[in-house]
């Protein structure tokens, strides 16, 4: 099985905030919600460079460590998802998310923030597939249907990668190769404790 | 919080700022003769390995949340507290308490009072102060119940109640834990309220516990007013421990445009807290009850044996003589 | 005090005050969803315990199980021109995939494109037509709108005449809708019509066309793969046309290319630029001068090209010479040696391309400025062929096509003009005569007392509308003063001098907003009665084609009906040429199908219409039937060039889209024009030379008076396999046969030009042939219709022939001034034009002292335009929930404003000011501000979301930038200034 993974290339990223809406759209998240979001570094100065971050789906995700009652779980491609019907609230993933990615749909924390809600790789969560209920609380499968999360699919400068890690990693090496300067795969080293060799 | 990456990029920056506001004076002014962004770029390795411990890499987003600026936080440090520190602690905590109390009890044993009852009893809290202190007790108990929950209850529980029972009990202790502290909150408050002026460190207190606080021994009771010096550690324990509770539990239900490692302080700081005052209440609780003859009443009917009350709190009785305030009454 | 729960869809932070519980409102819709059971599922055992739960609105959402059609259609934002997959359940819009066979985007979007689905679910839309009555908005009928806004129109009409109802058009049209309003303006009898091309890239059109022949992007976003330089100057494409970074990046990647940002603010493009060079607003040309300085000192010019193919270039020279390395950085900023650098590149490092946008065109010298740029080109020899060009990027989807089809007040549809040709052109093609026309427009009074129609008089442009409101009546150069003012797809806020354009407002009879929207327009006055508002669709609920800042023509399928009681422009135009009585002689050519409220006109058929009469500029060949073959074999076109290979069924040989000039007819299959100008190629290859549009010879004036003849055709330059190995006049049925290939044209098409030329056919030029054949007979030849001419340098016919610096009307710089000031008063457009007086006054009185702070402004990339469609879209109002105002670190620490703070930037005019929040950052420069333009809905301060029609308020408002910009316009088109004035920030 295939190892998916986020890559931004961060010299092409833009900060044109598509990814960001191509998921409120995909999955009609709503206001106050972010399952992606694009930070730039440095603003306004010459270097400055712009990241569009997310759920980096980590190996050895630290949410799935700290959950009190275990309600992730990660695929056969390692994407790690989340049951919404365990979830109780807590906040203690986006506590230990080195990412910021888990989004709650209440700002306060009394009673519950509500169900945590975060970028699923456009992958759903434990239900079937596409059914109606795994639409309603996790937003479209497109993993499923053989398709690759819109955010990626949608980047307007193709700065941000997703497929399979070795796949990725290799597409951005080659364009490194090329264009002869990189400012990194962002966000790897945290997330899968490993960086792309240029 | 600065962090590591702001620091930098005000050193590093700091002449390029300088320049830039050099560079853009109208007339006649000297701009860079070159800039290339590309060359410049930040990189993602210089950022991190600039960062000190704890620190995030942070930008600027427009979205108005300020944890969202937050790029990058590389470190684990919270999780490894939370799921090795903490559950250590807390276990070592509990457990060697529990054990500490079991083996006093088996050297010790209850222990009595020396005099044995005399049948009149004296007040020593009134229905206020055991308001506040139940208040505070039972709050306690449920929230160390539904908190431990939290760092216990997936271990624990879930392999006994199944994922899906376990996490409605969970949802059911979070509320419960979230509603409570508040009775809590007021418990503590009402405890330093009406207990402080009783509970200002005295040098008696130091005797107090040079002589061990005389739990040690049978028949040997240094003196000690309202309140011994064990006693006052118990007080300013709860009184801090509650509040740093309190204080810390707040940020964490009502999060206020705080950055994630202040989130991560104030989990860590409740945690610790927590099981710390666990401890000492588990030891509280011991000697107001089964490890000690006659000190439950005063918490329980609020009148205690004039003996007890003589032989832990000999100075106290004496003052409650004096001012002839003393409820005394024969036991019927 | 405990904080009250959140509800799960209210945004976080100090937003929430101003959004007057939209979260509410959002939370009902959902759960009345739930209720409907169109949100089936739950959440099992937790739900039923009633805990929060997340559930989100699913309706618009695919429902499991039942089929999904995909259709095509074009993004609706800017003039990149990508393409859009929506998925369709049920007559709902329920998803958007990647297009990945559109050669221009490849799948990809911005976060408007990644969002336009949420158009047409229109929460904030206007959802029935409504009219103003004593202050409060109240729903009418269409039957009801129609019968009165005409009758309106009419009793106007009567009393002050045709032209005091001034037409607003839109960039946002279909080609079909924007032709349709400018023809039934025509009808009409006016030409006060006009659109947002006036306030984006009049000036471009206007000195470009005056350069070389066509005023649009010579190349395309594509071909900027193959450039080796690039300079961006005045524009910011990275939040603008985001997806055109796709083609920019991969040109500096893969050929290692410079990139080279000119700008006043260290864009987000910049921050990708191998080189930024920061300049002062407001001294584009001086900028150009100072390269071109460089590059003639050391050689670096294109001597064969400068000779060969262009015209004047040494009295650019001269011109050049005053700008020394030393003056240019006294006026600009910019370092010698970096200019030097950047020119040395430009020139040598090649093919170079120069893409340019507002920065460039929105000043009082832009035509000037944009000449400037073209000059620098043409230098260079950076015209005409692949990775080279004038890139310009448009704005709005449909910019390029609406003033390609002469949503213009100075032009007839494709450039035609307004003399008596251009008339009865077009009044054949329409088949109505032209002495109707003629009895249309009003007659006045000549400033030599002789009667005069206003039929070949250029309106009134959209940024002085509200002058010729208010203005004396003498001073308006028409029969009376504007009292009706009819908008469809415009918005308000978009034009400099806010507090004037709402006195204009107020001094209105009618005003009439067609606008999926209610726009600024609807709120900002204290109008209480006489204005409408009528709901029109996006056209992702109508089909039509659209023209990308490239000229590719593109195809967009209806996606789903127009939503609530919104109606589509065709049959909006349509019923209002009835109710005014001429729809029978408008609409005699075109076929009326059935629509959502009846018969309304067909675009293809209006197309089709295009085509029969678009000679001038090769609208010809781009039929309904070729286009939808284009959006079909999306998959056969290069990346690169463009071009279908031959082999491929229907559009074999084609470019993409069909880039005019399409010569010829539909089924002459032309395969369009990647790049203009392109010798290298057969121009049935999609080739060309300059087009000879200044005529033969120029009769240049010399220092003693005397004149020089000097000639005006190419010399030793041809397309590739030209019959005529030279330069040649634009081709007529004389010059046909003067070549002897007149013997090509068959009898129908000498019958048609006989027909057309009456006593004297010989003068019948290939932009009026409705044959085709002159085209025809042209090409076969090799040749290019329109001629094979220089490009010249030196514009005789326009203000400073060879452009020349002037300071902005407010400038800091008052020491720069008195040297380079501003042109003499004048009067363009029937009104006075008085920008001397004004930069007279502000130095006298010492302005800038006062307001020290140079202003600029410019584009977000979550929004579009005056933003009232994108800030009442909640996907993208999210990103962006003030309005603010750049500062430099600097100027923010001098004033004692703090990152985030609230802040009043104050306008050198009108008293005006506005409040916005502070953005500290060094972006801009010291003594430069910079805000976006998108907002609206405060005004100096006040929240006006009251006065919206309820539940049409955008979810973010606030402050105008040009609320606080000024006075100032281009001679040549009208143009504001809206990209430099002078104000004054301090803490709020």
């Amino acid at each position: 099985m295939a190892r998916m993974k986020f890559l931004c290339d961060a010299d092409r990223c833009i900060e044109c905030n598509a990814c960001v809406t191509a998921c409120k759209n995909e999955h009609e998240v709503p206001w106050g919600i972010n399952r992606r979001r694009v930070v730039t570094i440095n603003d306004g100065k010459p270097g400055e460079r712009s990241v569009s971050m997310a759920c980096m789906h980590c190996t050895d995700a630290p949410c799935a460590s700290v959950c009190p009652v275990n309600c992730f779980y990660t695929t056969a491609d390692a994407v790690v998802l989340h049951s919404k019907d365990l979830c109780i609230g807590c906040g203690y993933c986006f506590y230990a998310c080195p990412f910021g990615a888990p989004q709650y749909p209440k700002t306060g924390n009394f009673g519950s923030r509500g169900k945590m809600d975060k970028c699923t790789y456009c992958a759903g969560g434990p239900e079937a597939d596409n059914t109606a209920a795994e639409l309603d609380k996790y937003g479209r499968n497109r993993l499923a249907e053989g398709k690759l999360p819109l955010c990626a699919e949608m980047c307007s400068t193709k700065a941000l990668l997703a497929g399979d890690g070795d796949i990725i990693a290799s597409i951005y090496k080659e364009r490194v190769a090329k264009r002869g300067y990189g400012s990194g795969a962002w966000g790897w080293k945290v997330a899968y404790k490993e960086t792309i060799a240029i | 919080m600065k962090t590591a990456l702001s620091q930098f990029i005000r050193g590093g920056f700091a002449a390029l700022l300088l320049a830039f506001i050099v560079t853009t004076m109208p007339a006649g002014a000297q701009q860079p003769s070159s800039v290339n962004p590309t060359a410049q770029s930040v990189k993602e390795d210089q950022l991190l390995r600039a960062l000190k411990p704890g620190d995030q890499l942070t930008g600027r987003i427009s979205i108005p949340d300020p944890k969202a600026a937050s790029l990058i936080q590389p470190g684990r440090d919270w999780r490894s507290f939370n799921q090795e520190t903490l559950p250590k602690l807390g276990t070592y905590a509990v457990l060697g308490m529990l054990l500490l109390l079991a083996l006093f009890y088996m050297l010790r044993g209850k222990i009595r009072i020396d005099a044995g009852p005399s049948g009149q009893k004296i007040l020593r809290f009134n229905s206020v102060e055991r308001f506040a202190h139940w208040t505070t007790a039972t709050s306690f108990i449920i929230l160390a119940i539904t908190g431990a929950n939290i760092t216990f209850g997936k271990t624990l529980l879930t392999p006994i109640m199944g994922p899906e029972a376990f996490a409605a009990w969970a949802q059911y202790a979070k509320y419960i834990h979230n509603y409570v502290g508040f009775a809590f909150m007021v418990g503590v408050l009402l405890v330093f309220l009406v207990w402080v002026k009783d509970n200002m460190p005295a040098m008696a207190d130091l005797k107090w516990f040079a002589a061990g606080g005389g739990l040690l021994s049978k028949g040997h009771h240094p003196p000690a007013k309202r309140f011994n010096g064990g006693q006052k550690i118990v007080f300013w324990s709860v009184v801090i421990g509650g509040f740093l509770l309190s204080l810390s539990g707040w940020y964490l239900v009502f999060p206020y445009n705080t950055t994630l490692a202040d989130v991560q302080w104030q989990a860590t700081i409740h945690g610790v807290a927590a099981f710390v005052l666990i401890a000492l209440m588990l030891a509280h609780a011991y000697i107001g009850s089964i490890g000690m003859e006659g000190a439950f009443d005063a918490m329980g009917s609020g009148e205690v044996d004039l003996n007890w009350a003589k032989e832990h709190h000999g100075l106290w009785v004496e003052e409650e003589m004096k001012k002839g305030t003393a409820h005394m009454h024969p036991a019927e | 005090m405990l904080i009250k729960r959140k509800d799960g869809s209210a945004p976080r932070g100090a937003f929430l005050a101003g959004l007057n519980g939209i979260g509410a409102e959002r939370l009902d819709r959902r759960s009345f969803l739930r209720r409907s059971g169109l949100a089936a599922g739950g959440l099992a055992a937790i739900g039923s315990l009633g805990f929060g739960t997340v559930r989100e609105a699913k309706a618009k959402m695919p429902v499991p199980g039942k089929p999904v059609e995909v259709r095509t259609n074009i993004c609706t934002h800017c003039s990149v021109g990508c393409t859009v997959k929506a998925e369709v359940q049920e007559g709902v819009w329920v998803g958007q995939e990647p297009a990945w066979d559109s050669p221009i985007n490849r799948g990809t979007h911005c976060a408007k494109g990644a969002s336009v689905r949420e158009l047409v679910k229109g929460e904030r839309r206007l959802k029935y037509p409504m009219k103003l009555v004593n202050g409060e908005w109240q729903r009418i009928s269409w039957d009801v709108a129609f019968d009165e806004i005409s009758k309106k129109m009419l009793e106007i009409r009567a009393s002050s005449g045709a032209d005091s109802v001034w037409f607003l058009g839109s960039a946002k049209f279909s080609n079909e809708g924007a032709y349709l309003m400018r023809k039934f303006a025509a009808y009409w009898g006016t030409n006060n019509i006009d659109h947002q091309a006036r306030i984006c890239h009049s000036t471009t059109v206007a000195g470009v066309a005056n350069t070389w022949g066509y005023g649009a992007q010579t190349n395309s976003y594509n071909d900027i793969r193959n450039a080796k330089t690039m300079i961006i100057m005045g524009g910011n494409p990275a939040e603008a046309h985001p997806v055109s970074l796709q083609h920019v990046l991969s040109g500096k990647e893969v050929n290692r290319a410079n990139m080279i940002v000119i700008d006043p603010r260290m864009t987000r493009t910049a921050a990708h630029a191998t080189e930024y060079v920061r300049m002062r607003p407001g001294t584009d040309i001086p900028v150009i001068w100072g390269m071109l300085h460089h590059i003639f000192k050391n050689g670096w010019e294109d001597k064969k090209f400068l000779a060969e193919r262009v015209y004047g270039m040494d009295m650019v020279r001269k011109e050049c010479e005053k700008w020394t390395p030393e003056e240019t950085e006294r006026v600009t900023g910019i370092p010698g040696a970096q200019l030097e650098k950047v020119a040395k590149m430009f020139a040598t490092e090649k093919p170079s391309t120069l893409i340019w946008c507002m920065g460039a065109t929105q000043k009082t010298v832009g035509t000037a400025n944009v000449r400037a740029f073209c000059t620098l080109l043409l230098a260079t020899g950076n015209v005409g062929s692949n990775g080279t060009g004038a890139n310009i990027f448009r704005g709005h989807c449909n910019v390029q096509g609406a003033t390609d089809l002469g949503l213009d007040i100075a032009n007839l549809p494709l450039y035609y003009g307004l003399d008596a040709g251009a008339w009865n052109h077009w009044a054949r093609v329409w088949e109505t005569d032209y002495s109707w026309f003629r009895d249309r427009f009003d007659v006045i009074k000549a400033a030599d007392g002789k009667d005069v129609s206003t039929m070949e008089m250029p309106g009134i442009p959209s940024t002085r509308w509200f002058d010729a409101t208010v203005l004396p009546k003498e001073q308006v150069g028409q029969k009376d003063r504007l009292k009706g003012v009819f908008v469809m797809g415009h918005g308000g806020n978009s034009i400099p001098r806010m507090p004037e354009m709402t006195k204009g407002l107020e001094a209105l009879d009618l005003l009439v907003v067609a606008d999926p929207h209610p726009t600024t327009f609807a709120h900002i006055s204290g109008r209480k009665n006489g204005t409408y508002l009528l709901p029109i669709c996006t056209q992702f609920e109508c089909s039509g084609s659209r023209t990308a800042s490239n000229r590719s023509i593109q195809w967009g399928e209806k996606v789903v009906e127009p939503i609530f009681e919104s109606a589509n422009d065709y049959w909006v135009l349509h019923k209002f040429a009835e109710k005014l009585g001429f729809a029978d002689k408008m609409f005699k050519n075109i076929t009326m199908v059935k629509g959502k409220y009846g018969m309304e006109p067909e675009p293809e058929s209006i197309l089709r219409e295009i085509n029969r009469g678009g000679w001038s500029t090769g609208y010809t060949g781009q039929s309904p039937e070729r286009l939808k073959a284009h959006m079909k074999h999306q998959d056969k076109f290069d990346l690169v060039t463009l071009r279908a290979p031959k082999d491929v069924p229907e559009v074999g040989g084609d470019y993409y889209g069909l880039p005019w000039p399409c010569w010829g007819k539909p089924e002459y299959r032309h395969p369009g024009t990647h790049i203009l100008y392109n010798t290298n190629l057969h121009v049935k290859d999609g080739g060309g030379t300059f087009r000879a549009r200044f005529g033969v010879e120029y009769e240049e004036p010399q220092a003693d008076g005397s004149k020089k003849k000097i000639n005006l055709l190419a010399e030793g330059s041809y397309s590739k396999d030209s019959e005529l190995k030279d330069g040649y006049p634009q081709f007529t049925l004389g010059v046909l046969k003067r070549l002897g290939w007149d013997k090509d044209l068959t009898e129908a098409e000498l019958a048609t030009i006989t027909r057309i030329g009456g006593n004297n056919p010989d003068n019948v030029a290939w932009s009026i042939d409705l044959s085709g054949g002159i085209q025809r007979v042209a090409l076969e030849h090799g040749c290019i219709p329109f001629g094979n001419g220089k490009a010249r340098v030196n514009a005789w016919n326009l203000p400073d022939p060879i452009p020349v610096h002037r300071e902005p009307i407010y400038s800091p710089r008052t020491d720069l001034v008195a040297k380079y000031p501003t042109r003499p008063d004048g009067r363009q457009f029937r009104v006075p034009n008085i920008g001397f007086t004004v930069q007279k006054a502000a130095v006298d009185k010492g302005i800038a002292k006062d307001f020290p702070i140079i202003l600029s402004s410019g584009r977000l990339v979550e929004y579009e335009g005056g933003g009232e469609e994108t800030r009442s879209n909640p996907w993208l109002a999210e990103l962006q929930q003030d309005m603010f105002v750049e500062i430099s670190v600097a100027d923010a620490a001098d004033r004692g404003i703090r990152d985030g703070s609230w802040v009043w930037v104050t306008g050198p005019e009108s008293g005006s000011k506005a409040r916005v929040k502070a953005l500290v950052t060094e972006r801009v420069g010291k003594g430069v501000a910079w805000m976006p333009f998108h907002f609206g809905g405060w005004f100096m301060g006040e929240d006006q979301r009251s006065k919206y029609p309820k539940g049409t308020d955008p979810f973010v408002l606030g402050e105008s930038v040009n609320t606080v910009t000024t006075y100032g316009y281009d001679p040549v088109t009208g143009m504001h200034e809206g990209k430099v004035t002078l104000c004054q920030i301090r803490a709020a």
